[in-house]
């Protein structure tokens, strides 16, 4: 355990230390998540209803199961590896540490690919897991308090703080990514349009995914292309 | 409301210190490799600060989240699920399909076990690919890297704007789609498309006006305050806007 605190020599001992600490971390932490309903079983003597556990199961794998593991590989070049397991245990990746690693890397200024870009990146959602964490704690007081009265009083503007978060983004970034991504955009909006018309518009969370993809696979194309 | 039980309570409790503990354990190794190989402290500090003010306004929700989901399956419950990976719309969504499917043969404890274990197996996918397969797969991304830094870089960075596009198609086009005819979710909450316009384009121009201000008034200070600002303004002129369309 000492030695994964020692100050790494080089990138590639730092980021073993990271997978190492990532894994007996995430290890711990999921074994506390798993714990989570058997104490609960025990204290409140009951068992799960298992017929109606495996009736609901298959709505379950389908909509987040699977999705978890396209989430894993699809971000994991974004946010580096403290960052991959930090935020696959905190959560909220794309509404939450995705843009605060996004901005804390556009006010430093780090060059893509470099290692400052991914200590920036995992120094940003540690800070923002923290931050969270905290508040949620915090929060706890009020709901106890006041119970469903505050959370009337502020439901009403929970659905907008994603377009608060992402129209700022969007002119931040605009000038780094727009020329690479302005025909995926324009792929992406079709796609959102379709699908509205068809009656059924991509949520957020499977938008990001498909506008990962799209741009990913264009730029690897232009790339042989030699076009960029 | 259900009453929480004292062992989840106290797992909550140490659920929070691992995360925390973790959080602690990445940033300090950060900070140190950061220092290794000549990261300013300036820069670092810059990092933190931004990060730590960026974080405040998105973790409100989450808090509005523990609330609406404790109503179903009490504060501790909530509250775990809430500071560990999930989100609101998907634990309310594990919630609702067991609640309905479950009917009156059941009592509301074992309801709530039945929804807890859902939640808790159906999540899990994301952390056990971690734990087994990342650090093969990000070997292979860095080999990629070496090989071919300028096409990864490439890549890299058309992943990050391709984020951008997929998530500010998603938010446009669907609120264009709902203009007029607001949608009402699971948790009862209610959004509106007119209201998910203008707080887009609030933000978009409160953002556009700090770089304005960055750029010709020379405010070098609103650098770090410009998202943050653009976010809570943006809130705010869409908490004024929701009574106008209720």
């Amino acid at each position: 355990m000492k030695n994964l605190f020692k100050v790494a020599e080089t990138r590639e001992e730092h980021n073993n230390q990271m997978h190492n600490i990532g894994r007996i971390f995430t290890l711990i932490t999921l074994g506390l998540i798993l714990l989570v309903p058997i104490l609960f079983c025990l204290e409140a003597k009951v068992t799960p209803d298992w017929s109606l556990f495996l009736k609901t199961l298959p709505a379950i794998v389908g909509a987040y199961f699977i999705v978890g593991f396209v989430e894993a590989i699809s971000y994991a070049p974004l946010l580096g590896t403290g960052g991959q397991y930090l935020s696959f245990i905190t959560g909220n990746i794309s509404n939450l540490k995705l843009p605060c690693a996004i901005n804390a890397q556009n006010i430093t200024k780090c060059q893509q690919g470099s290692e400052e870009q991914e200590i920036i990146t995992t120094i940003s959602i540690a800070v923002s897991s923290i931050v969270t964490t905290v508040i949620i704690l915090i929060g706890l007081i009020p709901l106890a308090l006041l119970q469903e009265s505050i959370v009337e009083a502020v439901k009403p503007v929970s659905p907008y703080v994603i377009p608060a978060i992402f129209g700022g983004l969007l002119v931040a970034l605009m000038a780094k990514y727009m020329k690479m991504t302005a025909i995926p955009f324009v792929i992406c909006i079709l796609i959102s349009v379709i699908t509205n018309i068809l009656g059924s518009g991509l949520n957020q969370s499977v938008m990001v995914i498909v506008g990962m993809v799209i741009s990913g696979i264009y730029t690897f194309v232009m790339y042989k292309l030699k076009k960029i | 409301m259900p009453q929480s039980l004292v062992s989840v309570w106290i797992i909550g409790a140490v659920i929070v210190v691992a995360v925390l503990a973790m959080s602690i354990a990445f940033l300090i190794k950060a900070i140190k490799r950061g220092k290794a190989i000549g990261m300013s402290k300036d820069i670092i500090m810059q990092a933190v600060k931004s990060s730590a003010i960026f974080s405040i306004v998105p973790s409100i929700p989450i808090v509005i989240g523990v609330g609406i989901l404790m109503t179903f399956v009490g504060m501790a419950i909530s509250w775990i699920r809430l500071s560990v990976i999930g989100a609101l719309q998907y634990e309310i969504y594990a919630q609702q399909i067991v609640f309905s499917e479950g009917g009156a043969a059941d009592n509301q404890m074992v309801l709530i076990a039945t929804a807890l274990t859902l939640m808790t197996v159906g999540i899990i996918s994301g952390p056990i690919f971690n734990a087994i397969f990342y650090k093969k797969y990000q070997n292979t991304l860095a080999t990629l890297q070496e090989k071919n830094e300028k096409a990864m870089n490439a890549v890299t960075g058309a992943l990050m704007g391709g984020m951008l596009a997929g998530m500010t198609s998603a938010i446009v086009v669907n609120a264009f789609f709902a203009l007029g005819d607001p949608k009402t979710d699971a948790a009862g909450i209610t959004t509106f498309g007119e209201v998910t316009l203008i707080a887009w384009a609030a933000s978009v121009v409160i953002m556009a006006l700090c770089g304005v201000l960055l750029k010709f008034g020379k405010q070098k200070w609103i650098e770090n305050y410009a998202l943050p600002l653009a976010m809570v303004g943006s809130m705010a002129i869409a908490y004024a806007c929701t009574g106008l369309f209720a």
